[in-house]
């Protein structure tokens, strides 16, 4: 069970003079339970590219399997697939339209045929799993919750539909920095605890730092690098070239490398990389 | 879903036509859609037809295009046709079956209400084909100037409309990005029956007019930041200006049309001597 890109393309306004390659033979394969980041510029292909996975965009050409659903079928049981893979697009908040908190989230299950009095289940562990209080917030207007709020109820909208896949268009973008931690936190305690795999694209490269796994770069349709985190950002150099930002974590450990220490293990957050700065330091003590 | 829909129907080319001004026009427009009810023989719809084979030629837009815009009225010209057919008994008796008859005076006036009708269509879509929607917008402000002396909020009405206008491409952004959003979380819009496809469109509703709510209100306070009013007198950045081509366009369609109206207005003494101008 996983997602298997073969040589995947899709070109928009196909034999228009205006022709646009979106996606360029992308080849790659996601295991169950990953945390995928996936950057680029605008216009690389990153959006193109995980809206295929939820059959939002059919299959041009190539090959695309999702949880062994062939997506390049000529029929696709649209309603497995949308309950296996959970999208989240940017400002899920804008498509909050319900009388009720509740009816909003029981919105995704419903539609895919989630029995009645189990959607009322998961609309509570829904609303709790994203922190929210369930007497509280589930008879009120979604329109009366803050932004951060109204974002948190969106997502629980999809999480009622219990995903094995978890597909987020920049989750964080336009959050106060507690409301981004959040998100983020609550992203990662589904991707440890409840092993859904979590594709993110992200323009944020120090969320994707600290978050990612692994890093899908895109340029202009095509997979530039498919690398962990440490290893992508270890290349200031062509990282740059391709107009990314190089994160802080990262740009400081690049530093303490080019003075000679040794990087080996895991330095992605602020945590890690000043325990390897205190454990040099007490090596060192220690050798004098 | 909407991303295939362009807004209006412009052509973007350059022609004799698109570099005309918009309010020379829409004048010479309504100038044609009054001056095609003055037309009664097939003789003129002749003449009609090279005119209107000129002003396709002086605007560049493929007849495609053009012919495009009379699936509007396929139905009424089709009920107008059939009508016409068969309720007119006038004239000689040409074929009888049951309750349906045809006289020739029938088919006639169907023949000639078709072609007004297709003539007037094609040669009002020139106008929009040719002119681009800001343009249309400036020049009614334009032509409308005139009422401001009797208190018609001109400029203010030519605002609301360029600003509907504007809005549209970015409504239809957001309708499409809403529609997928929900199709996301497993919302079918395609089956089903009438009642539950108008509910499956409640999804897509609310978010739309919440985001136009809060459009319209950052637009509002926006303009309101800068001292944005309307009554002062403004300045626009693309002046319009009237060119030999509106002067000869002008020249062209004056003649024309008096000359429609003159036989028009003169047929009792002229169609005893040229009958065929008459038919």
């Amino acid at each position: 069970m996983s997602i298997i890109a073969k040589e995947l393309s899709f070109v928009y306004n196909k034999g228009a003079a205006f022709q646009k390659q979106a996606l360029n033979k992308i080849s790659v394969n996601i295991e169950d339970g990953e945390f995928v980041a996936i950057v680029g510029h605008t216009g690389s292909g990153k959006t193109t590219f995980v809206q295929h996975l939820n059959a939002l965009i059919r299959v041009q050409s190539g090959q695309l399997t999702v949880n062994g659903i062939d997506l390049a079928a000529r029929k696709v049981d649209l309603k497995k697939l949308r309950g296996e893979v959970g999208m989240v697009f940017q400002y899920p908040e804008y498509q909050l339209f319900a009388d009720t908190v509740e009816q909003d989230v029981a919105f995704g299950p419903k539609n895919i045929g989630v029995p009645k009095t189990e959607i009322a289940d998961r609309v509570k562990f829904a609303l709790q799993q994203v922190g929210m209080q369930y007497d509280k917030v589930a008879h009120k207007s979604p329109f009366e919750l803050s932004g951060g709020e109204k974002r948190r109820v969106a997502l629980a909208g999809v999480l009622a539909m219990h995903p094995k896949v978890l597909v987020l268009d920049e989750p964080t973008a336009g959050l106060d920095p507690q409301g981004k931690k959040e998100i983020l936190q609550l992203v990662n305690t589904l991707n440890k605890d409840n092993g859904i795999t979590v594709i993110m694209v992200s323009h944020d490269m120090n969320e994707v730092y600290e978050n990612a796994r692994r890093i899908l770069v895109l340029k202009e349709g095509e997979i530039r690098y498919d690398l962990p985190p440490q290893q992508l950002f270890a290349k200031e150099q062509e990282i740059q070239e391709l107009n990314l930002e190089v994160p802080y974590m990262a740009q400081f450990v690049n530093v303490l490398r080019q003075h000679g220490m040794e990087a080996d293990s895991e330095l992605l957050t602020p945590e890690q990389v000043c325990q390897a700065v205190v454990e040099l330091r007490n090596k060192e003590v220690g050798d004098v | 879903m909407f991303r295939d829909v362009t807004f209006g129907q412009y052509y973007p080319t350059r022609s004799f036509m698109h570099s005309m001004d918009a309010r020379v026009k829409i004048l010479l427009n309504i100038l044609y859609l009054v001056g095609i009810f003055f037309i009664t023989s097939f003789a003129v719809y002749g003449f009609l037809t090279v005119l209107l084979v000129v002003m396709i030629a002086c605007s560049r837009v493929p007849l495609k295009s053009i012919l495009r815009s009379l699936r509007g009225i396929l139905f009424l010209l089709l009920l107008t046709v059939i009508l016409n057919i068969f309720l007119n008994t006038s004239g000689k008796l040409l074929w009888q079956w049951w309750i349906f008859s045809i006289y020739d005076q029938g088919l006639y006036s169907a023949a000639k209400l078709f072609l007004r009708l297709v003539y007037l269509v094609m040669g009002a879509s020139l106008l929009t084909l040719t002119t681009t929607p800001v343009d249309l917008t400036h020049a009614i402000e334009s032509l409308l100037k005139p009422l401001k002396l009797i208190r018609v909020p001109v400029h203010e009405l030519a605002l609301i409309m360029s600003l509907t206008l504007s809005f549209i491409p970015s409504l239809m952004e957001e309708t499409d990005r809403i529609i997928r959003a929900q199709k996301a979380r497993g919302a079918n819009f395609d089956t089903g029956g009438l009642i539950k496809r108008a509910k499956a469109f409640v999804p897509i509703l609310i978010p739309l007019l919440v985001s136009s709510f809060r459009r319209a209100e950052e637009l509002a306070n926006a303009m309101s930041s800068r001292c944005y009013g309307g009554p002062v007198k403004r300045t626009s950045m693309r002046v319009m200006r009237i060119g030999w081509r509106d002067v000869v366009a002008t020249l062209v369609m004056l003649i024309f049309w008096g000359g429609v109206i003159t036989l028009y207005a003169m047929s009792g003494t002229l169609s005893p001597m040229v009958p065929w101008l008459y038919f």
